[in-house]
This record gives structure tokens, sequence and C-alpha cells, in this order.
């Protein structure tokens, strides 16, 4: 088994991140495919391509695409979420720093397809290097006329694109608190359906916003060249192309790697040279949010959307990290459990209490303070969060909580009983507090 | 529409402002970007007077502006060391040696977490993910990451930073600018 590199394949090719190297590898090959087309056609491909969102919840990208208003005035916003923060991610980061001309093109692919005149790149704060990047890719894409007004001499598209930049804080990368950023406020997020406009409808300003991830708008260069009868060619069917896995952890050769959506994962574990330190116990495979997976669930299961759902877990971003048995679990949910109550914005309360009271009960456990019954009431504040917050943070918090105890309650147990890790020699880090308090943020 | 207003903005500043401004429908999307633009001018942080200066060039309510910049951990609401070193201690690097990192750390420069040194070169906080976690143990300082730092390779870094010039929260913030401005980094490779 080897990788399939589609977006990666060019990426440490000297010069890839300039506009001459990038064309001659056959870049902006798709935006010129696309403005052969009509706009309903680029949607079509898309949709022939079966392209999923790369930036966790998998949705078919068309259907946004298909989404927006196709005639009348069009004041459609288009952005790019460069939020990249769920642990355990870093394919946006390198896409921007090493083939920022294809999230470029890609973007102007959308543009066209979607009408849409003004695009923004939402980069987080502290991914500069990246921004810089990016900075260099749109100012040469201006001047060889594929951003800007009447794009390669078409009279009826002019699209200009601009870098917003974050400023410190995970729930920016969920789509309405997105918004909200961009349009200078707080990180919080807003309403959808049932009890607010989807952003195609009414997004930032009030107008028609289309939102993907960074791989997404990646993507769509190579399935306007290619066609998208020749991108769902690959992985399985309900989960058609290629993805990009970030493995890291207890591996000899952590990275990104792409393969195959259907490619089984300890297959993945080998690309990565396999795991160091001792044997597997644990896979998160799709970022901190989803279902840790220990060893011997971990057989048998492919990544892709349906196989990681099968396996009681979540492809989302392919945030893939690898735990050998050295790792304490309890200790690990404790940190998890830090990053989302010091991540939570405030906004509603399930999260907010509900994160802090999590990670406080986990200090007490690996305090050697536990109480048996704090097991069940950490299961009982997951329900309490899980579907009740105002954005899918807070069930983020709680899925892997949950999963944590559920697949490795012996090790809470122990923790609870002898008041020390079930580890031999592990001491979990004093700092009880995560990170800390940051000025003007209250903790 | 920048307004004139009393303030510690450069001219140069002043005109990066009024392009960030035209990127957005209204005034309020630019108050991220004026902050950031605040940052490199008021030194690194935003004192009072900054928040006063962005809200008054926005045509915002300082309260607003205040409440925004406070949300984001990225504004120096307070001053921070020269060098205000971040260690990533999520998942990834806090298997891989991160605490170790810090164990150093304090020695080396003689603080604990969320202290800054009695010199004011440097400052110490635990960082969540970096979203670098390949190279983990990953320490961001000002604008730059640095990958595969360890106990024993730490100290190489502190004397890298030790009286440099780059990675402050002036040269972070610059360089943040100069990506939000079109035809500034790179222009010449085009
Ligand atoms: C708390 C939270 C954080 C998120 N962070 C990101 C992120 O950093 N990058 C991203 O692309 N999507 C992130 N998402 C998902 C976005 O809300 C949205 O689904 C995605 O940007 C849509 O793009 P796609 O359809 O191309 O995947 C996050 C969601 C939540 C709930
Ligand atoms: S865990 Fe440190 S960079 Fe991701």
């Amino acid at each position: 088994m080897a990788e399939l590199q589609v977006l990666l394949q060019h990426r440490n090719v000297p010069g890839i991140d300039g506009i001459d190297v990038y064309e001659s590898h056959g870049g902006y090959a798709g935006l010129r495919a696309a403005l052969g087309k009509e706009r309903q056609a680029v949607i079509d491909e898309v949709k022939a391509s079966g392209l999923r969102g790369r930036g966790g919840a998998g949705f078919p990208t068309w259907i946004k695409w298909n989404g927006l208003p196709k005639s009348g005035p069009a004041q459609h916003y288009l952005l790019c979420n460069a939020d990249e923060g769920e642990p355990g991610t870093f394919k946006d980061r390198e896409l921007l720093l090493k083939l920022p001309h294809m999230v470029v093109e890609g973007m102007a692919i959308a543009a066209y397809a979607t009408r849409s005149a003004n695009g923004f790149v939402y980069v987080r704060g502290e991914f500069v290097e990246s921004a810089t990047q990016l900075r260099r890719a749109i100012d040469q894409a201006h001047r060889r006329g594929y951003l800007g007004r009447n794009i390669l001499g078409h009279s009826d598209f002019c699209f200009d694109l601009h870098i917003h930049t974050g400023a410190g804080s995970y729930e920016c990368g969920e789509e309405t608190a997105l918004m909200s950023s961009l349009m200078g406020e707080r990180g919080q997020p807003r309403l959808k359906p049932p009890h607010g406009p989807l952003p195609v409808v009414s997004g930032v300003w009030g107008s028609p916003t289309l939102i993907n991830n960074v791989e997404t708008y990646a993507c769509v260069p190579h399935i306007l060249t290619h066609g998208g009868a020749w991108y769902a060619a690959m992985g399985t069917q309900r989960s058609p192309g290629t993805k990009i896995f970030s493995v890291s952890g207890h591996v000899a050769r952590p990275g990104n790697y792409e393969i195959e959506l259907g490619t089984p994962l300890t297959e993945l574990i080998d690309l990565a040279g396999g795991v160091v330190g001792g044997a597997l116990k644990a896979v998160i495979p799709g970022g901190s949010s989803v279902p840790i997976l220990p060893a011997e669930k971990c057989a048998g299961v492919t990544l892709d959307y349906e196989g990681c759902q099968a396996a009681g877990t979540m492809l989302g971003s392919g945030g893939f990290m690898v735990f050998n048995d050295k790792t304490d679990i309890v200790a690990l949910m404790r940190r998890t459990a830090q990053f989302y109550a010091h991540e939570s914005c405030g906004k509603c309360t399930p999260c907010r209490e509900g994160t802090r009271w999590m990670s406080r009960v986990l200090d007490r456990i690996t305090a050697g303070a536990g109480r048996m019954e704090d097991i069940d009431l950490l299961l009982s504040i997951c329900d309490q969060i899980d579907g009740r917050s105002y954005c899918p943070l807070g069930d983020a918090a709680s899925w892997p909580i949950r999963a944590g105890i559920r697949n490795f309650r012996h090790e809470f147990e122990h923790w609870v009983r002898h008041g020390s890790s079930p580890i031999p020699g592990f001491v979990p880090p004093v700092r009880s507090h995560g990170p800390s308090p940051v000025p003007g943020r209250q903790e | 529409m920048v307004a004139s207003s009393a303030g510690r903005f450069s001219e140069a500043g002043l005109a990066q402002l009024t392009e960030i401004v035209s990127h957005y429908p209204d005034a309020g999307g630019a108050i991220l970007p004026a902050l950031w633009l605040a940052q490199r001018e008021y030194g690194g942080w935003l004192p009072a007077e900054a928040v006063a200066e962005v809200a008054a060039r926005l045509g915002r309510p300082a309260s607003e502006v205040q409440g925004v910049a406070s949300f984001y951990t990225m504004y120096n609401m307070q001053q921070r060391g020269r060098h205000h070193i971040e260690v990533c201690t999520c998942l990834t690097c806090g298997c891989l040696g991160a605490y170790e990192v810090i164990d150093r750390l304090e020695q080396l420069l003689g603080i604990h977490l969320g202290q800054t040194t009695p010199d004011g070169e440097f400052s110490l906080t635990e960082a969540e993910c970096l979203n670098y976690c390949e190279a983990a143990t990953v320490v961001q300082v000002g604008e730059r990451y640095f990958g595969g730092v360890n106990a024993g390779n730490v100290a190489d870094l502190i004397d890298r930073l030790r009286g440099s010039d780059d990675c402050t929260p002036v040269s972070l913030s610059n360089a943040i600018v100069e990506a939000i401005v079109p035809g500034r980094a790179g222009a010449t490779h085009g």
C-alpha cells in the first residue's frame, strides 16, 4: 500500500510555492477549464466528483455551492476556513505553506461557479508563515490575471481575495463563529437552521456566503482539470477521492500522508513507519474531537467516513494521533478536557460550565483524589453537554471523554483505587490549571 | 473611511489601515486587523490608548473594541516579555516531552509559567495545539514556530533569541499586517 498523492504530489518540488513552477506543473489549468464551462457545469463536475468537505463534517461540497442564489444581485462572499485549530491536525498549514496557489485556484473556481466577487481566507493568527506565503501567492495570481477584474479576459467574472487573520481562538474555526470574527466581533457562534438562516442564504454582512476548508478548495483544481469521474474513481463509493491525514504521536515518521479514502487504518500507521516506544495502545483518527479507538478495535477499520463511523469514531479533520502503551489515557483525557475548557467561547452555559467541570473532575482524579462516582459523574456531564450546546464545540468536548471512559474504564478505576497511574512510573504534570490564564479572558 | 484622531499610528500605519478598511463593507470588519496594526504601533501590546485609537479611527465605541480585543488570546492586554515563549503541551506534544521542555525553561529562565524575567526579555506560557504536531514539541515565539524542541536543545533556542529583534510581539504583529496588506511580502518574486 502506498500513498496516493493528488494534492501533495509536488509538495517538495523547489519553487512550487511560486506561480511559475506551479503553472509548469499543471497549475491554473483547472481554472481555465472551469472558465470554459457554464457555471452550473462547474458545480455539476464537483457533484460528479462526490467531494465532501474536508474541514471535519464531510458535507457534500456541491450541495453548498448549489445553494447560493443563481440569479439576482450577486453580493456573495466566498470564505476559506484556514483556522486549523483541531488538535492533531496540520494539513491546512502545510498546504498554505507549500501549495498556496492550489488553494487560490480552487477558490477562484468556486467564486466563478457561485458568482462570488469577494473572498476572504481566514488564517489562524499563529500561522504567520502560511499567511505570508498566501499573501505572495495572491499577489502573483493577481498580477497574472487569475484574480481581480475580468479574470482571464472573462467579461463577467471578477473576484477579489483578501486575507483576514484570526488572533487565537479555536472556536473561530466553527463556521458561524468564523463569520462573527470576520465581521469584527468576538468569535462566538450564530444560530443555524432551524433557528437561523443557512450561511448560503445569509452569512457575512447578511449576504449569501460559501465557506469551505482549505483542503476542500485544494481538491477543486484537480477535479476541474481531470474531471469529476476521475476523482470519484478514487476512494470508496460514498467517500470518494483522497484525504490528507496528519499523523503524529508515537510513530517513526510523523507527517502528512495523502491516501485514498477507504485505506485500512493499520496501513496508515505502517506508512508512518509504525509505532515506536512500545506497542500500539490507541488511535485518535480524526482530531481531538473524535472518539478514541483502542488498539483492539483498530484491525479492519477503513479510513473513510462510513468506516470510521462503523468503528464508533469519526474521520473528522484527519488529525491522526497514535499512542503507545506507555500512554496514560486518563491523563490524555484530562489534557483533552483542558483544551475544551480553555477554548469554550463562553456563550452558552452547558459548554462553558460543563467543560470546566469535566476538567476539574479529571484534575481531581489525576491528583489521586478521585472518587469512584466521579467516573459516572463525568459521563453524566457529557450527556448534559452533548446536543445541548449552542454550537458543536460542546458536543466535541463530550465525545472524546465519553469514549475514553467507555474504552478505558479500567484505567480510570485504577486511578481512583490507587491514586496513581496504571502506567508504571508515569507521573502526570503537576500544573493542574491548564494553560496559564490569559489576560482579559475570565477563567 | 479612516477617521482622523489623536494617537500614535505612523504615516505608514495609517496608509495600511486605509487599505485594510477598503477590504470590508463596513469599518467593523477591520477591527481585528486594526488591532494587529495597533499592537505593532504600540510596542507589542494594547494599552487602553491603543484600543481607544482603533475605536476612534474606525468610528466604533471603545467598549466594543475592548470587548473584541480581550476575547482573543494573541492580543496582549498587558505587556509581555520581548520574547514570549509559548510551549505547546497539547495532546501530541504533551506525550512527547513538552513538560520536560517547560521544566528546563523554568530552570534556565528562573521563572514559572505565566511570568516574565525581571529584565523583560522572556515570558513563558503553555499553548494549546499549535497544529504542527509532526514536529512535537513545538514552541512558538512571536512569528516563528520552532519544532523538535526538547529538554536537551531548548537552551540553544534561548541563546538564539536573546537580544534578537525578531520573534517579538512587535515583529509578530508586523508580519501579520504585512500578510494582510496586498503587494508587499514577496512582491518581487512574481
Ligand atoms: C469547534 C469547531 C471548530 C472547527 N474548526 C474548524 C477548522 O479549524 N477548520 C475547518 O475547516 N473547519 C472547522 N470546523 C468545521 C466548520 O464549522 C465547517 O464545517 C467547515 O469549515 C466547512 O468546510 P467544508 O465543508 O469544506 O469541510 C470546526 C467546527 C467546530 C464545531
Ligand atoms: S500537540 Fe503540539 S502542535 Fe499539536
